[in-house]
Order: C-alpha cells, then sequence, then structure tokens
C-alpha cells in the first residue's frame, strides 16, 4: 500500500469505530426522538439527510446504527473466521479419512447457498441481533475453513518448513514461527474483505425484518422502513443504503490493497 | 553466396528498456553460429525477432531473413516463414507439445498450414520423418500423446516437427539446457545432421562447452551487445575479451580441484585431504538405503561412506534417485530398509525427537533457495533466526555474528534489511550457505545447488563453496546432473542409475576408467572443453 492509501485507510477505520461507540459525538440528538411536525423534511441544513415520516434526524439515525451494522458485520466475520480456523486446520493437520469428513460436511454447507442458509437458522431461532450474527457467521463459515484448510496444508508440506526441520527446530517452534504468521497473514486481507460481505448480509437480514427489530436505528432496517415512501422522501432508503456501501466498498478495498501486498509476499 | 541470415545493427526495446543494442552477424547455409551469454544479455530476445516474434520495438539497418527483408514483412507473411523456413526448436518439449494430441497430429498441422499434401501423403511424410529423427516405433508413436513419451522421444518429436517443412534456418533456443548430458548429446547430433543437409542452424546457449562442440563460429553477447565474435577454435583459445575469458574460465570441466574458477578468487593451494584422525567415525556412513512410493522404487541398497573434509558427488539424470537420496540422508523420509549414520551417531531411520540434538551437524542447500526462506524474514532475520535456533528472528546480540557470516559467503552486509526476494539468484544461494552454516554443521548435503544459476555465477558460487570447505573441513555430499561440476568438486563420485548405485570410487578413477556400462555412456555425452 502506498503513504496515502495507508493514511486513508487508517482514517476510514478510525471514523467508522468512532461512530460506532461514540455516535453521540458526531450525532448529538437522539436517534429514536419523533417530532411529527418535522417529518419528511428534505435535506437541508438543519438536517442535512433530512428528517423520516415520524420527523426522526435521518443523519443522527444513519450515525448511530453504524454501531449495530458494523457490531453484527464484526462479530459474524470474527465466528465464520473463528470456526473456519478450528476446523480448517484440523483439516488439514488431520489424518486423511478426518480430513476427508471434514472436507464433505463443508462441501454440503458450501453448496448451500449462504443467505438461504442464513434464513434457516433464523426460521429456528427467530429474529434478532444474536441469530442474525450466528446466522451470518455460519454460513460464511465453511467458504473460510476451506481457505484455511489449503492454506496449512500448502505451508506444511513446504521447503520453508523442510528447512527449519533440517535446522532442527521442534514443532513448536515451526508452528510458532512459520506456520501460523504465515496462514495468518492472507487471511487478515480475506477478513477485511469479509467484514464488508457481513455488512451487508447484516442488512439484507434486517431488511427483511429478521435482524435488528424497528425501532432501532440499524441501516438495513431503515433502508426497509423507506421503501413505503420512496417516491416522496427518496433520502430515508438512500443515506443509510450510501452508509452500507461505504463501509462495504471501502472494507473491500482496504482487503483487496491488503490482499495485494500479501500477494507480492 | 547469399547468406541466409544478414543482421546489422538490430536493436530491440520493450518500453524504452534496450534488451538488444545493435548487434550484427549473417549466417550462411551449411554454417552453425552460437549465441553465447548469460540470461538477461539479449541473446533469446535477438532469437525472437530473426522469427517476428520480440514482442518489442525492433529496428534495424538490414534484418533479411531468407532473402526476405524482415522489417517489412506483414504478420501473414511472417507466418508463411515460420515454421516453414525459419523453425524454432525450444528448450521444454513437455510444454511445445499439446498434451491431448497425439505427436503425428501435432507434426502434421505443419504440414497441413504449409503444403498441399492430402491426408495420407501426410501422414507418410510424418511417419518419414519420426523415423529421420530415428524415433523407436515411429508407427506406435505418433499416435500417442507427449505425456506418454519419454523426455528423450518427446525432444526427437520436436526436431521432427521442426524439421518436416524443410526449413533453411534451424533456431535452437537453450534447446540442450534443461537436458541431462544424454539427451543432449542427442540433441547435438541431430543438429550436427542438420548441418551437414545445408541448413544454417543458429544455436542459443549459456553453455560455452556445449555449443564448441557444433558451433563453427562463437558470437558472445552480454547486456545486449556482441562483445567479441570469431571462429570457434579462435573464441575458445585466444579469446580476446574479457568477458569471454570469464565465461571460459567459469567451466569447471577438467579444472583440478580447489582451483579457482572465477577471475576474483585468489588460488588455493591444492590441499590434500584432512588428515582424519584414525578413531573419529567417517562424517556420514549410508548402508542399504531403499525406499519406494507406491511400490515405484526410488532408491534402492544404495550405500556410501561420505569421509570428514571431503566431498562425495553423486551424479545421475533425473529420476535416478538422487534427490529421494538426499531426503533420506537429511530424514526427511522415512527409509524402508538401511541406515544412515552421521558422525557415528545413528540418524536415520530414527524418531524427529531423538534426532534432533544431532541436526546441528547436518545442513542442506536446495537447488531453489528462495523456497526455503521464511518469506517474512529480512536476510538480516534469516541468519538470526538461524544463530538463535529459532528463538527469534530479532534477538539483539547476533548482529556481529550476522555480519561475519555474511563476510563469510562473500555478501555485503547492508543486504541485511533486504528481502530474499532483492537478492539475485547467485546473492540467494550465498545467503542460503550462510543460513547452513550458522550452526557450524559437519555435513553439508548440496542438491543441485548451482543448476539453476548461469556459468560465471555458478563459478562463484563453487569457488566459495571450496574456500568453505578448505576453511571449515566441512563435508559435502554434492549432488548434481552435470558431470563436470561433479568433476571438478568431488574427490569421490558415486552414479546412480535408476534408484541404484551402479559404480563409485575416487573422482580421478571413476571418470578415467569408467567400469560400469552406464557411466561408460554418461562419460562419452558429456562436453570438454580441455
Amino acid at each position: 500500500m502506498s503513504r496515502t492509501a495507508k493514511i486513508l485507510s487508517s482514517l476510514f477505520i478510525l471514523f467508522w469505530v468512532l461512530t460506532a461507540f461514540a455516535p453521540s459525538l458526531i450525532a448529538p440528538a437522539d436517534p429514536l426522538a419523533i417530532n411529527p411536525s418535522q417529518a419528511f423534511q428534505a435535506p437541508s441544513s438543519a438536517h442535512i439527510f433530512g428528517t423520516d415520516e415520524s420527523g426522526r434526524d435521518v443523519f443522527t439515525r444513519v450515525i448511530h446504527g453504524a454501531g449495530d451494522s458494523l457490531y453484527i458485520g464484526l462479530a459474524a466475520t470474527a465466528l465464520g473466521m473463528g470456526l473456519a480456523l478450528v476446523l480448517g486446520t484440523a483439516a488439514a493437520l488431520a489424518p486423511r479419512w478426518l480430513d476427508e469428513v471434514i472436507l464433505r460436511v463443508l462441501e454440503a454447507l458450501y453448496s448451500v447457498p449462504s443467505l438461504l442458509m442464513a434464513l434457516l437458522i433464523i426460521a429456528f431461532t427467530g429474529p434478532g441481533v444474536g441469530p442474525a450474527i450466528v446466522a451470518v457467521g455460519l454460513s460464511t463459515a465453511p467458504g473460510y475453513a476451506r481457505l484455511v484448510r489449503s492454506q496449512i496444508r500448502t505451508l506444511k508440506n513446504s521447503e520453508m518448513l523442510e528447512a527449519a526441520t533440517v535446522l532442527g527446530r521442534g514443532t513448536w517452534l515451526k508452528v510458532r514461527n512459520h506456520l501460523v504468521p504465515n496462514a495468518l497473514q492472507p487471511l487478515l486481507a480475506l477478513v477485511t474483505l469479509g467484514i464488508g460481505q457481513a455488512v451487508i448480509w447484516a442488512a439484507a437480514l434486517s431488511f427483511l425484518g429478521l435482524g435488528t427489530p424497528p425501532p432501532a436505528p440499524e441501516w438495513g432496517a431503515m433502508l426497509s422502513a423507506g421503501r413505503t415512501y420512496l417516491h416522496l422522501a427518496w433520502w430515508l432508503s438512500f443515506f443509510p443504503g450510501l452508509a452500507i456501501v461505504v463501509v462495504a466498498a471501502g472494507s473491500t478495498l482496504i482487503g483487496r490493497a491488503l490482499g495485494g501486498k500479501v500477494k507480492a509476499v | 553466396m547469399n547468406p541466409l541470415l544478414a543482421v546489422e545493427n538490430l536493436s530491440v526495446s520493450f518500453a524504452g528498456q534496450q534488451a538488444v543494442d545493435a548487434v550484427s552477424f549473417q549466417l550462411a547455409a551449411g554454417e552453425c553460429l552460437a549465441l553465447v551469454g548469460e540470461s538477461g544479455s539479449g541473446k533469446s530476445v535477438t532469437a525472437r525477432s530473426l522469427m517476428g516474434l520480440s514482442g518489442g520495438t525492433v529496428s534495424a539497418t538490414k534484418l533479411m531473413v531468407c532473402h526476405e527483408d524482415a522489417l517489412a514483412l506483414s504478420e501473414p507473411a511472417w507466418q508463411k516463414i515460420r515454421g516453414n523456413s525459419v523453425v524454432m526448436i525450444l528448450q521444454d518439449a513437455l510444454m511445445a507439445l499439446d498434451p491431448l494430441r497425439p505427436v503425428g497430429r501435432e507434426i502434421e498441422d505443419v504440414l497441413k498450414e504449409h503444403s498441399s499434401l492430402n491426408k495420407s501423403q501426410r501422414t507418410a511424410k510424418v511417419r518419414e520423418i519420426l523415423a529421420a529423427v530415428e524415433l523407436p516405433e515411429p508407427e506406435r508413436r505418433m499416435k500417442q500423446r507427449s505425456t506418454q513419451l519419454s523426455g528423450g522421444m518427446r525432444q526427437r518429436v520436436l526436431i521432427a516437427q521442426a524439421l518436416i517443412g524443410d526449413p533453411q534456418i534451424v533456431i535452437a533456443d537453450e534447446a540442450t539446457t534443461a537436458l541431462d548430458s544424454r539427451l543432449a548429446a542427442l540433441v547435438l547430433e541431430q543438429l550436427a545432421a542438420l548441418k551437414n543437409e545445408g541448413r544454417a542452424v543458429l544455436m542459443i546457449s549459456h553453455d560455452l562447452a556445449q555449443v564448441a562442440q557444433l558451433a563453427d563460429r562463437i558470437a558472445v553477447m552480454r547486456a545486449g551487445q556482441i562483445v567479441e565474435t570469431g571462429p570457434t577454435e579462435q573464441i575458445l583459445n585466444h579469446p580476446q575479451h574479457e568477458y569471454t575469458r570469464t565465461l571460459l574460465r567459469a567451466i569447471p570441466s577438467g579444472v583440478p580441484r580447489f582451483a579457482p574458477l572465477s577471475a576474483g578468487t585468489p588460488v588455493n593451494e591444492p590441499r590434500q585431504l584432512a588428515p582424519a584422525s584414525t578413531d573419529s567415525a567417517p562424517a556420514l556412513v549410508v548402508e542399504n538405503l531403499s525406499k519406494s512410493f507406491a511400490k515405484h522404487p526410488a532408491v534402492v541398497e544404495a550405500g556410501f561412506v561420505l569421509p570428514r573434509g571431503a566431498t562425495l558427488g553423486l551424479v545421475g539424470e533425473s529420476g535416478s534417485g538422487k534427490t529421494t537420496t538426499a531426503r533420506l540422508v537429511l530424514g526427511l523420509e522415512r527409509p524402508d530398509t538401511g541406515s544412515v549414520t552421521l558422525l557415528g551417531d545413528r540418524f536415520a531411520p530414527h524418531s524427529e525427537a531423538a534426532r534432533r540434538g544431532l541436526r546441528e551437524n547436518i545442513g542442506a542447500i536446495y537447488q531453489n533457495p528462495l523456497g526455503s526462506f521464511d518469506p517474512r524474514y529480512s536476510v538480516g532475520q534469516i541468519l538470526t533466526d538461524a544463530l538463535s535456533a529459532g528463538r527469534s528472528k530479532r534477538a539483539t546480540g547476533y548482529k556481529d555474528q550476522v555480519g561475519r557470516l555474511l563476510e563469510q559467503v562473500e555478501l555485503d552486509p547492508v543486504l541485511s534489511t533486504r528481502n530474499p526476494r532483492e537478492l539475485s539468484g547467485g546473492q540467494r544461494q550465498r545467503l542460503a550457505i550462510a543460513r547452513a552454516l550458522a550452526p557450524e554443521p559437519k555435513v553439508l548435503v548440496l542438491d543441485e545447488p548451482v543448476s539453476a544459476l548461469d556459468v560465471s555465477i555458478q563459478a562463484t558460487v563453487l569457488d566459495l563453496l571450496d574456500r568453505l570447505q578448505q576453511e571449515t573441513g566441512t563435508s559435502y555430499l554434492f549432488i548434481s546432473h552435470d558431470l563436470s561440476v561433479i568433476e571438478h568438486m568431488s574427490d569421490f563420485v558415486a552414479v546412480m542409475h535408476r534408484g541404484r548405485i551402479v559404480e563409485q570410487g575416487p573422482t580421478a578413477q571413476v571418470f578415467g576408467d569408467p567400469q560400469h556400462e552406464y557411466t561408460r555412456i554418461l562419460m562419452t555425452a558429456m562436453p570438454r572443453l580441455r
């Protein structure tokens, strides 16, 4: 990554961390405070993103919604990657028969479209933030797991580890010094890419009414609520949608830049 | 007579980068010219621009190919000439042939393109040409795919493919480089036959010894320019340019042990084998070693002894079991039978935990060192890791030792912050040697350590290995397919063929008076200058 790209991505991450943990710093108003007399105000200097059907400030809600949206995205990715690390590492290091079993299970899971699987899980658990995290996390895990497995397998048979063996390194040193860091580095890029994807999915579930329940300011839910008034108040859907696009595109760009760096290695 | 190839002031550049700079030469029918130089010298680009395939910006005051002005040729006109009047034999036969089509059809394609023969005439012609290049059972082989043929057969098919259009000019681009000496001899023989038939042969190679047998004239290229050109006899015996002398000196065959191959190396005193104290065990004893993979025997009952401070050269063709032997000796594969004893201690078969304590006594150098380094480590970190036995790559207090190691392998200490990717092939191999030396091993296993290097770089690395052996008394198990390297480096030689060691003994004896039939075949195929 170039210096400017580094600074820009750091600022990007800093901004969203700030909005997620301290939204009131940026938008001090109450995201739930209704004011019917102010309903459907177009974007202006008083309400830069306009107001919704209950007169709530859309800007405030978008900023306060970042917490939930990013929380679901991050938590789901962490869950998916955590599961993937366990399964993938186990498959890569296990005896052949166990590897085959894990692989078949992963393939079966992989063959079900992720969103469909998420819907299936929610059908059992009922809607909510927790179920949305579990649903998105579980449905991304198989893809990650296969990558982790191939990554570790390649490294396990690499000349690098063989050279370490010849130099007399024990298993612990080989795992700590070479296997783990080299396996994790490309995954870091993948995780960054995955967060954007998970944010979109979380929004999609909320959009369908299966994630964060209203009136909480979640981007997908806001998008869905604004849909009814699309013909007279475009800003209700536009700005939450923009936030999703910015986060997803931003994390994808950062992920790609990291991925490029890894590939160069 | 009019030359078939006339090149004057040929320049080729890629995006402003000059690859070939004002090169001039001529080639007549029945003549062989060799373009010799190292990788990046522009010899391949020169050859490719003679077929309109350079891919760069070509300019020349004159570029005549088969009496046609090549500078003015359109792409359709080039296609008429390529594969017909001018052909190219490439290095890698497996890559050059379509794995999904019978080789007969591959050859026939040329006729489809360039002749008006009907199907049965074409088939007859293909059979004829395959017989002419002495492919056994041409009738059966022409229906097989390239993957079903051996390396030697593939090489013959490739030559047949080149010849079927009855070309006037044959360009052989490193056509013998990746081949072991027997196959290389075969290709050279075929090229000689072409020359005698009155065709013009342009050889491209980095190996002076190999082209010397065939070429009438040699042009030495460096950095895009021809630095010296002349009859083969004159280039070999009275080289004018310093660079030509460097290349000639770098050829290891016939150079006595420990005599330097590169100019920078001071002349070593010819050395006797270090007088081993009578009670100390040999560096390495290998007994009755066998290993099969899926019932396919890779190594069969191999046995040899490596005395302390000496070099044992293990030589053989690709697939003869050399590398498996190295891996067995290093304890990376478990032998089916037999044992490896290192300095009197049992090394294999043994559990990894039990032999870990012995590992500091044995090190390894590979053909491709880059793959053996952790890609995240800098040069300094790699050496610190090796010196600290893996405790840390950033450990302080090893700086002096890292500097000493770099100095020992003649690498500039400023390189220690670089990543090995940024080093040249020769520098990487020096780094690999430095890392292997860090634990001060008594034995080094070197598996094709210089095979990926240009001749002059190879010379400096071989000189370095010589010097280190004299300074440290380390024993080398030196594995190579290159007989001339083995002859120069080894005190003892073991010849491997199909997993077995068919002959072994002192180097002078094995090379001077080979007993086994296979060894004799290898020796006669070896190109010699001295």
